[in-house]
């Protein structure tokens, strides 16, 4: 059994033999034969060049980029070593600083504080186009909308106009009830129309912004809609378009001078 | 002839061997100067921010290493950033890296808020308090940034010349297919990177890993130029945060390209 090794065969029962011997001389005249050519020989010496090669360059890539940023990162002395010394709390200076520093802090607690009104206010997420409404610093109500669509729209006359709603604190300027919207010229010259008079009555198309509507300036609005599928995607010019129902509770919740935050 | 043949490969062994010992030694050179450098911006750190001892008022140093007092420093340093941010009418991020969250803020209104997944600071912000804090008791200031998404993702529609051409359109927002990650580099040499948490899709990981090699390279060939020339390179202190890829693309796509960052250690 040490130079042949029977194996059994469990479908058949069969046994055959496998002659280790015979296999291993085998593989040493091919590791001979191998070794005797010189063809084979420079292959693998390429080979082996190559990949010595390669592994180096790796390791350098790696060692600059990942190993020496990483070998910055060990932490050596000059970490403050916190102390928390009674004796040192006794001692003038110490009093005088700390109570300083409370005073300074008390003072610009209040003044951060005093950013944050009490009154209602609407915060507009334009990348979820999601609202939410605060009174009196708790959220009351919060639901979709839609905001800018950022299209540009460009004339061969090289004119051109962004559709995104602006960022940043705003106040309710003026509300409206059955707002008439007044179109633009970029109203015409994207469905392909040309742009009439200022007073034209083409001009002004009624109940196409819903019930209310909320003026923030520049032209920009909190308005309803009759494309009420939209709600929630980013296809306005601009304003912000709301459903009826949040946009009624808005209109009650919000007065004039109110904070509008677009982010 | 035969001695030809037996010259080239002491020379080629020869040259191998020089040119193996300068890249070691340049490698040692380049670490060596690159381990200096956070010690030195620390030094610039202290210089511009660090304790100026009165000579009529002195005051015990002792102080600046004590927990409590450190504690008031920080609240201070972070009200006084968040003030100076809440006076303008732009939008501002405060990241707390203590409670391990980050806000959105306009005006004082704390207008989205979200948890940071991880966080990974740069050693050297946990040195010398002092400051550090004096440092950031001021808002940092956003002086360039890389995205894999766009800030604003403009699309460009030609006007229709009649009715006739005239087509409505819904356009989608292409972020929604790509991984969320960016790094804004900060006035005072601060990088804050925002890697997006989830591996959502196939490949986001390795889409992260290209955008943080670019980066890097980009930091490793600055240095190399910086050690040639035998000068110390310029070390960034970071901040690596991982959110949420929503929360990721809501703070990019919010903050303003030189928008404001107050930080809470």
């Amino acid at each position: 059994m040490n130079e042949k090794d029977l194996i059994q065969d469990p479908d058949t029962g069969s046994t055959g033999e496998i002659n280790i011997s015979g296999v291993t001389a085998n593989v040493r005249s091919f590791f001979k034969r191998l070794s005797e050519d010189q063809g084979i020989k420079n292959f693998f010496r390429k080979f082996i060049l190559i990949i010595t090669f390669a592994a180096s360059v790796i390791f350098v890539l790696v060692f600059f980029i990942w190993l020496v940023p990483a070998l910055q990162e060990i932490p050596s002395g000059g970490k403050t070593a916190l102390t928390n010394n009674p004796e040192l709390k006794q001692d003038a200076g110490y009093k005088r600083l700390t109570s300083q520093m409370n005073r300074d802090l008390q003072r610009l607690s209040r003044k951060y504080n005093s950013f944050t009104s009490g009154q209602s206010y609407l915060v507009i997420n334009t990348t979820d186009n999601l609202f939410h409404l605060y009174r009196n610093k708790k959220q009351v109500r919060e639901g979709f909308c839609s905001s800018g669509s950022y299209k540009m729209l460009q004339t061969v006359e090289g004119r051109s106009w962004i559709f995104k709603t602006p960022k940043g604190k705003f106040t309710i300027q003026d509300k409206r009830v059955n707002p008439v919207w007044t179109r633009p010229d970029w109203a015409f010259v994207e469905e392909g129309l040309p742009i009439p008079a200022r007073d034209h009555p083409t001009r002004y198309e009624y109940g196409v912004l819903g019930d209310y509507a909320l003026s923030l300036g520049s032209g920009y609005l909190i308005h309803g809609t009759i494309y009420k599928r939209f709600i929630g995607m980013p296809v306005t010019h601009g304003c912000v378009r709301l459903g009826d129902e949040d946009l009624e509770v808005i209109y009650r919740t919000l007065s004039v001078g109110s904070k509008v935050y677009i982010f | 002839m035969n001695t030809e043949v037996n010259v080239r490969p002491f020379y080629r062994k020869i040259s191998f061997i020089v040119i193996s010992s300068l890249l070691v030694a340049f490698m040692i050179y380049h670490t060596v100067m690159s381990v200096i450098a956070p010690a030195r911006k620390l030094k610039e750190i202290h210089e511009k921010y660090g304790f100026v001892q009165n000579q009529k008022n002195p005051v015990d140093e002792r102080i600046f290493s004590d927990s409590a007092f450190i504690s008031l420093m920080r609240e201070k340093a972070y009200f006084q950033s968040r003030v100076a941010m809440a006076g303008t009418d732009s939008i501002y991020m405060t990241i707390n890296l203590a409670d391990s969250t980050v806000n959105l803020e306009i005006s004082g209104v704390v207008v989205h808020t979200t948890d940071i997944k991880k966080q990974h600071i740069s050693s050297i912000l946990s040195k010398d308090e002092y400051s550090v804090l004096n440092m950031l008791s001021a808002p940092l200031v956003i002086e360039r940034d890389y995205s894999t998404i766009m800030k604003e993702p403009l699309m460009i529609k030609m006007a229709p010349k009649d009715t006739s051409e005239y087509q409505p359109d819904i356009i989608p927002d292409t972020a929604d297919f790509e991984p969320v990650n960016f790094i804004l580099v900060m006035d005072n040499s601060i990088n804050i990177y925002v890697y997006q948490e989830e591996k959502l899709k196939f490949g986001d990981g390795f889409r992260r890993f290209v955008f943080d090699l670019r980066d890097r390279l980009k930091y490793t060939a600055a240095s190399l130029a910086r050690t040639a020339s035998f000068r110390v390179p310029d070390y960034r202190p970071f901040i690596k945060i991982r959110l949420s890829r929503a929360d990721a693309k809501r703070i990019y796509r919010a903050l303003p390209y030189h928008g404001q960052v107050g930080l809470y250690r």
